[in-house]
């Protein structure tokens, strides 16, 4: 027994290098955010640095950028959740009663997932052109209207939108592929067996049994449509005016375009703190997956 | 009546993968076809999608272009990098995780991860580029790697644990009989066997690399600059120059196109946060 004692004390001491690297790239970081929030610190203004309590949480309260960012957040999340989500199940579910080709399906559908959504977006940005662009030729063809994507303040929503759409549906349709081939075949036989047309199969056979897998994909498209960053960046860097600029979006522009350090650093305080709840989902999620 | 239902739900299930498929990959191709065109044919009305004399000079232009060889070459030199120092770091400590399902720091390295994974990059790329100003750290290779290491850990380990955790622990314990140290059953009996979890691992996390923006665009200059960030320059140049755009755009997708059909079945890990196995 002791030999099984010490292989399992011993690696212990392996997760040491990780250690190392977290404390200074994350963990001062984290502190430094908060430290840097209390004070008055500009790269525009370089003059001696006041503390100022929390002066920079009370303004950004009073920021109507503040809430139009949460508001942007909140409906880039919404059709993720919303919108990307059922269309992938969906996709997935039509694939998955393909025989023929399937996998070259698959393969050609989770090329964009993986591509840098920086390059994705700007040949997008390209596509949208508003006056040679081929999405507007095509909308002209079939005599629609023909929005400036990136110039209008709902157009340019959607654009971003659509692109991400683009590059997570792909996402949710993989996660649920690989949920329904570890399906057990026995309850969707039963099912048959029982006369259950094929929508009642899946409303009460396929989506319960994909619970947990759904649970996964839900977590991790709020985790990432609150992240989303790239995209915007290249697409309308937050524009026109603040119609895309979500609060990471708002964090960088105050801190790279205005050089606001230590407003920013409170933004970033708010967004550290938002993470937080998903903590708790991503405990719940595992809990019922596993 | 059977026959005609059954085949009719056929031609739907092929119409709506045929329309999926056009959707994901007309893009690419237009991009790709972009890059080969002359400047008259990149915006012609009607859009020229054959007929058109395709050409070289887009990428000619690129690679005339000293900084564009060297922004190539460093992205290859972050990603791999990158990749290395993961695996290093991050095989370590899922070995200790797959192991030790219940020691003390466990728990705190586990929230710690997720809460990496949930952040946005920006709450901690401001603090850090106060913080490497302040200590003369931006610019330098190194230190992007390290961070972006960093910030892929929480993928590295979940995606390596389950594999360590499959390696029978008779192995182990036989080596242990033979006399190996823990450091030489780790390097001599566990790394071969998990090799491809991950060779896998590997493959993903350079894909995360060589996408990564944030990082390289904050805490870089312009002798480090990646292909991302290269290409993000682009937009704010006075004239957009959509061929070369095309072609330098075309050089940061298509080797991940190619890596994609390999990896695709290992990736289920690795993007769902480690909660769904294969």
């Amino acid at each position: 027994m002791a030999s099984v004692g010490k292989s399992s004390r011993a690696p212990l001491a392996f997760s040491l290098p990780a250690w190392i690297l977290i404390i200074p790239i994350f963990i001062v970081p984290l502190c430094l955010g908060l430290y840097l929030s209390v004070f008055d610190k500009s790269l525009g203004f370089p003059q001696p640095i006041n503390f100022v309590g929390l002066a920079n949480f009370q303004s950004d309260v009073k920021n109507s950028n503040f809430y139009s960012a949460v508001k942007v957040t909140a409906q880039f999340m919404a059709i993720a959740v919303f919108i990307q989500i059922p269309i992938g199940i969906f996709l997935a579910m039509v694939l998955h009663s393909a025989s023929k080709f399937a996998s070259m399906f698959r393969s050609s559908l989770l090329i964009p997932m993986l591509l840098t959504p920086v390059a994705v977006a700007l040949m997008w940005r390209f596509m949208f052109s508003s006056e040679l662009g081929i999405i507007n030729w095509v909308l002209d063809k079939l005599t629609l209207a023909q929005p400036d994507w990136l110039g209008n303040v709902n157009a340019a929503f959607f654009a971003v939108a659509i692109v991400d759409s683009w590059q997570s549906i792909p996402f949710v349709v993989l996660i649920t592929l690989a949920g329904l081939a570890a399906m057990p075949v026995a309850p969707q036989e039963a099912a048959m067996i029982d006369g259950a047309s094929t929508i009642q199969r899946i409303r009460y056979v396929t989506l319960p049994l994909l619970k947990p897998v759904l649970l996964v994909i839900l977590l991790i498209r709020i985790i990432d449509s609150f992240k989303l960053f790239d995209i915007i960046f290249i697409l309308t860097r937050g524009g026109p005016g603040t119609a895309t600029q979500t609060l990471s979006m708002l964090d960088y522009n105050t801190a790279f375009t205005f050089l606001a350090t230590s407003r920013a650093a409170a933004i970033g305080v708010v967004l550290a703190l938002m993470s937080l709840p998903l903590y708790f989902l991503w405990k719940k999620v595992i809990s019922v997956s596993s | 009546m059977m026959y005609i239902k059954k085949r009719l739900a056929r031609i739907f299930v092929y119409s709506v993968l045929t329309i999926t498929l056009f959707t994901s990959l007309f893009p690419i191709f237009w991009t790709i076809s972009t890059s080969f065109k002359k400047r008259v044919d990149t915006f012609a009305l009607p859009p020229k999608f054959f007929n058109f004399s395709p050409t070289m000079d887009n990428y000619k232009k690129l690679f005339s272009d000293p900084t564009f060889v060297k922004v190539y070459l460093n992205t290859i030199l972050f990603t791999l990098g990158a990749a290395f120092l993961s695996i290093c770091i991050g095989s370590l400590a899922a070995y200790a995780l797959a192991r030790n399902p219940r020691f003390r720091g466990k728990a705190t390295f586990e929230i710690l991860l997720i809460l990496l994974r949930a952040m946005p990059g920006v709450v901690l790329i401001v603090p850090l580029y106060d913080l490497c100003s302040k200590l003369h750290l931006l610019g330098e290779l190194p230190v992007l790697i390290t961070i972006i290491t960093v910030f892929n850990l929480p993928f590295t380990i979940w995606m390596l644990t389950p594999f360590f955790a499959a390696i029978p622990i008779e192995l182990e314990e036989a080596g242990m009989v033979d006399g190996l140290s823990t450091w030489q059953i780790f390097r001599q009996i566990v790394m071969p066997l998990a090799l491809p979890g991950i060779s896998a691992a590997a493959i993903f996390l350079s894909l995360l690399t060589w996408n990564e923006f944030l990082v390289p665009v904050i805490l870089g200059d312009q002798s480090t600059q990646t292909l991302p960030v290269l290409i993000s320059g682009f937009i704010s140049a006075r004239t957009l120059d959509w061929g070369p755009m095309a072609a330098a755009s075309s050089l940061a997708i298509i080797p991940i196109a190619v890596l994609t059909v390999f990896v695709q079945r290992k990736l289920v890990v690795g993007l769902s946060l480690g909660a769904l196995k294969e």
